[in-house]
């Protein structure tokens, strides 16, 4: 059944925080411009303003879908597909007649949690059913499919903050599996009220920018953004005189099997994942450029990766990219594989946001500052809730 | 390629475990409950299926389950049944994988956490109540609970939540990300998800629920699991039945191709918006059933047709309802087949050997 095809991201769409596309995402991480504030589209009573990373509202000028009645993370979804769509070179027509799979990653785009429309409900009044419309046209995946008029499968993933890596990782098998001729594959979440109560409740959200792997960090910041990934069968993309940006490898899923938030304290399947993935791709680890880990801030995910990243994968550079982007839970994985390829591409990766001070405890530190890379492979890898664990491997092109 | 179902197990509104589907097949389902929503200043009667975790804690101890909220327990218990109906012995956890399909994912949980914050302030939010609503928070439970450190994956698409994820699941068996899945569907109904399909709806047209009449809207919600413990196919004849395909699509292109030795299951549950497309997508006029009445609409219900399925493909159940003496029902195919509103499609091909 499997077409034995090496799979080619041929198009990337980007934004978060540091950008509205991926070359200003990269310029900002490699400037070192992080600037996260309170949140500017809400008020909370919390006593600290707990900040976060905003993406400008920018990003939807002089777009079709502007006045959609659709969720703002099918929004930043839809302007990612766009400037994926233009990088690969590629208008909507020349999808026609195609088999184009979307596998999109999300945590609030799948949540039916309106906080009006509970309000009014609650209080016994007789609530619009607008917000509730909204959500049930908006599942991500779904509209892009529509938006885009595909034919193919489609699939939304709801693994808390590794949607984004996994959907990937499902579009890769997609792929490989001759399913379709191309995949959209990516994450997006927006910031909101009920995600922000929620990490704050955790006990986990930093009240100052957040500080991965740095021995005074305090936890997360939250942040809401997008990215989506072409993939194509490489043979396809050849044929067509397209141009392949990056391959995607590898890919290693694996459940820590131990706790509904916490990740295992040993990493059991960070590292299950990690062999996966590099298996699968067949890597040697002196061809590993560097790792973009998940690197949230928070003491407990920030220990579990860096013994892990010692033991199995001794210096090799890695960084975290939360200290740009904030936490961007079910696009955090699909945002992070867009900067993993770009910095494969440049051969350098940004300084790790955040980090100045090493922790005594962790075994490994990330770069302090902008580095030169060499190796052909990277890898991306993301931790979530509920204790999965999973792993992208990408090659040079 | 086809993969092997080695067990299933369901709870839903007729109870919990393959003989309550099956005697509720065979008798007729139960008579709806009829749940009191707070509406608006006053109380709305609905009819409901609701579905109770009874017999979890012979699989797990109730200390364990201290923490797991009610959509989870379900899971849970469909799960465990699963893995009892496929033998005593178990699956290898560090190859065992978990893959869910949720149409609403933790509802109770999701309006709980709103409650909490919207109720006494947003510094008093709950952390067990968000925690717990996360949708992937079933395959976490169950993850934990067996200790499946496979892959673990959950799906949200509505009413293609089940086709779309068990697509992965086969996808994750074929390329060897795992030699066995618990594989399954599972939604919980709660008052702000009854008084929104009241809203939308209106009453129920009728006191039961007729999901072959596809000009009425007579859909009872219900909520409930439905568990799969699935291989791939190397591996020798499967205790239960083979899934030989899994197509999605949208009627624009084209309807779903179902063989002609298939026993056509269509996962219409009194919904006309989504009745509507089953007339298109059906090519001939072949004799189809329908046996959602036996446990309420909900996103995920095409689960529970599939262990219908099962049970059918084996020859466990003689008879079912609506009565359709001439369908054949030891056959060798079955296709369960779920339409969206859209005119989206699941399509889901079991064979008995």
């Amino acid at each position: 059944m499997s077409t034995g095809s090496t799979v080619a991201v041929t198009g990337l769409g980007c934004l978060s925080a540091a950008g509205c596309t991926l070359p200003e995402c990269m310029a900002s991480l490699f400037r070192g411009v992080r600037d996260p504030q309170p949140p500017a589209r809400f008020q909370t009573a919390h006593p600290v303003r707990y900040p976060v990373f905003e993406v400008p509202d920018r990003f939807l000028e002089d777009a079709a879908w502007r006045d959609w009645d659709i969720l703002r993370t099918s929004r930043l979804a839809l302007a990612a597909v766009r400037e994926a769509l233009g990088d690969a070179g590629l208008a909507r027509a020349a999808l026609r007649g195609r088999r184009v799979g979307v596998c999109v990653g999300t945590t609030v785009g799948s949540a039916m949690n309106n906080e009006e429309f509970y309000r009014e409900y609650r209080s016994g009044g007789r609530p619009e059913m607008a917000p509730i419309e909204r959500f049930l046209r908006s599942n991500p995946a779904a509209v892009i499919r529509r938006a885009f008029d595909l034919s193919g499968p489609c699939q939304t993933v709801v693994n808390a903050c590794s949607s984004g890596a996994d959907a990937v990782g499902i579009g890769r098998s997609w792929i490989r599996g001759g399913v379709c001729d191309a995949v959209l594959a990516g994450g997006a979440d927006e910031l909101c009220r009920v995600t922000y109560n929620g990490f704050i409740s955790l006990m986990i959200t930093s009240e100052v920018p957040c500080m991965p792997f740095d021995r005074d960090r305090r936890g997360l910041n939250l942040g809401e953004g997008a990215a989506m990934l072409l993939l194509e069968p490489e043979d396809a993309v050849r044929a067509r005189g397209g141009r392949v940006r990056a391959r995607v490898l590898g890919f290693g899923m694996a459940c820590d099997a131990h706790h509904v938030t916490a990740p295992h304290p040993e990493g059991v399947g960070l590292r299950r994942a990690i062999g996966v993935a590099l298996r699968m791709s067949a890597a040697e680890r002196g061809e590993i450029a560097f790792v973009n880990a998940h690197g949230t801030g928070t003491p407990d995910n920030d220990r579990v990766e860096s013994r892990a990243l010692s033991d199995l994968l001794p210096g090799i550079p890695f960084l975290s990219t939360k200290g740009y982007t904030g936490h961007t839970l079910g696009a955090a994985g699909a945002i992070e594989a867009a900067f993993t390829i770009a910095c494969l591409e440049e051969g350098r990766i940004p300084a790790s946001a955040g980090f100045s001070v090493p922790d005594p405890d962790l075994p490994a530190h990330p770069v302090a500052a902008a580095t030169a890379v060499r190796g052909r492979l990277a890898l991306s890898q993301s931790l979530a809730f509920g204790g999965n664990n999973s792993v992208l491997v990408f090659g040079k092109a | 390629m086809r993969i092997a179902i080695e067990g299933v197990g369901v709870v839903g509104g007729f109870g919990s475990g393959l003989q309550a589907l099956a005697d509720s097949l065979a008798r007729g389902p139960a008579a709806a409950d009829v749940a009191s929503v707070p509406a608006e200043g006053e109380t709305l009667s609905v009819r409901s299926m609701r579905a109770v975790s009874r017999g979890l804690e012979d699989f797990v101890e109730r200390r364990t389950l201290r923490r797991v909220d009610h959509f989870s327990r379900l899971a849970l218990l469909a799960a465990c049944l699963a893995l009892r109906e496929a033998g005593p012995q178990p699956p290898d956890p560090k190859t065992l994988g978990v893959v869910v399909a949720t149409g609403y994912g933790a509802s109770r949980a999701t309006f709980g956490f709103l409650e909490s914050f919207v109720a006494d302030g947003d510094a008093l939010a709950s952390p067990t109540h968000f925690s717990t609503s996360v949708h992937n928070a079933a395959a976490a439970n169950i993850a934990i609970i067996l200790g499946a450190q496979g892959p673990n994956l959950t799906v949200s698409q509505f009413e293609m939540s089940v086709a779309s994820a068990l697509h992965s699941a086969r996808l994750m068996l074929l390329e060897g990300q795992a030699e066995t899945i618990l594989f399954g569907g599972v939604d919980e109904s709660c008052d702000v998800l009854q008084y929104c399909r009241h809203r939308f709806f209106g009453a129920e047209d009728g006191e039961v629920m007729r999901p072959l009449d596809f000009e009425r809207q007579t859909a009872i919600t219900g909520e409930g699991a439905a568990f799969f413990l699935l291989r791939r196919a190397a591996e020798g004849a499967p205790s239960s039945c083979w899934i030989e395909e899994v197509a999605l699509g949208n009627l624009a292109d084209g309807p779903p191709r179902i063989p002609e030795d298939a026993l056509v299951i269509l996962g219409a549950d009194g919904n006309r918006a989504c009745s509507r497309h089953y007339a298109r997508a059906l090519r001939d006029a072949r004799p189809v059933l329908a046996f959602s009445h036996h446990y309420g609409s909900f996103p995920t219900a095409q689960a529970m047709d599939l262990a219908v399925a099962s049970l059918l493909l084996r020859g466990v159940v003689a008879a079912v309802a609506p009565a359709d003496e001439d369908s054949g029902l030891i056959r060798e195919a079955a296709c369960c087949l779920k339409m969206d509103g859209k005119g989206d499609y699941g399509l889901v091909t079991l064979r008995r050997s």
